[in-house]
């Protein structure tokens, strides 16, 4: 019982620190659409880590089932949201100008 | 269990500013997504601390409706920078 007790702590230690990397990713790229990729995708699977962690400590039952829902529909919907928004800040030109402009300069 | 539920928190509270600070709406909107992300991870952690099945119900229910709710914006924000720009 212990081994999965000890894993299920070293997953979600690993889950908080792919969030925390979410983060310095969040705050080091200044222009929005490396952001996007960046957070949201390092936080995608900082959640799912974490939520495997936390499915270790209950083993096969009800929990881990929904569990499994919860991490079928993060799957899905994230990376659906960060394409809506990058499309939406895409579609309405936004920070087009400036990378033309760094291009022509190089 | 409640350490990583205290880095959560912290973790919102971090997100906050780029919500509050965020140069444009896209910004604020993927602050706004993270944000939701975390209230998703303390539900589940709150579920598995109290050992309750049912508290994984809020989660999904409101892991599908904040994803819903972000993606109406932001293509209500993309529509409406659209048509001024064919003007």
């Amino acid at each position: 019982m212990d081994i999965l007790y000890i894993l299920s702590y070293v997953l979600m230690g690993a889950g908080v620190a792919f969030m925390l990397f979410g983060v310095v990713g969040l705050f080091k790229y200044n222009r929005f659409f490396p952001r996007i990729l960046v957070a949201s995708k390092i936080d995608t699977v900082g959640v799912l880590t974490l939520i495997a962690g936390v499915a270790l400590r209950h083993g096969f039952s009800f929990f881990t089932g929904k569990l499994l829902l919860i991490v079928i529909v993060m799957l899905v919907l994230n990376p659906l949201v960060a394409h809506i928004l990058a499309r939406s800040a895409y579609l309405s030109g936004f920070e087009m100008e400036t990378s033309e402009e760094e291009e022509e300069q190089d | 269990m409640r350490i990583v539920l205290w880095i959560m928190l912290g973790l919102m509270a971090l997100y906050l500013i780029p919500v509050i600070k965020g140069p444009s709406r896209w910004d604020r909107l993927l602050g706004m997504n993270l944000i939701s992300t975390k209230v998703i991870v303390i539900i589940i952690l709150f579920a598995s601390l109290y050992n309750t099945a049912y508290f994984l119900d809020f989660a999904i229910i409101y892991a599908l409706s904040g994803f819903i709710g972000t993606i109406f914006i932001a293509l209500f924000l993309a529509q409406r920078k659209r048509r001024e720009g064919e003007k």
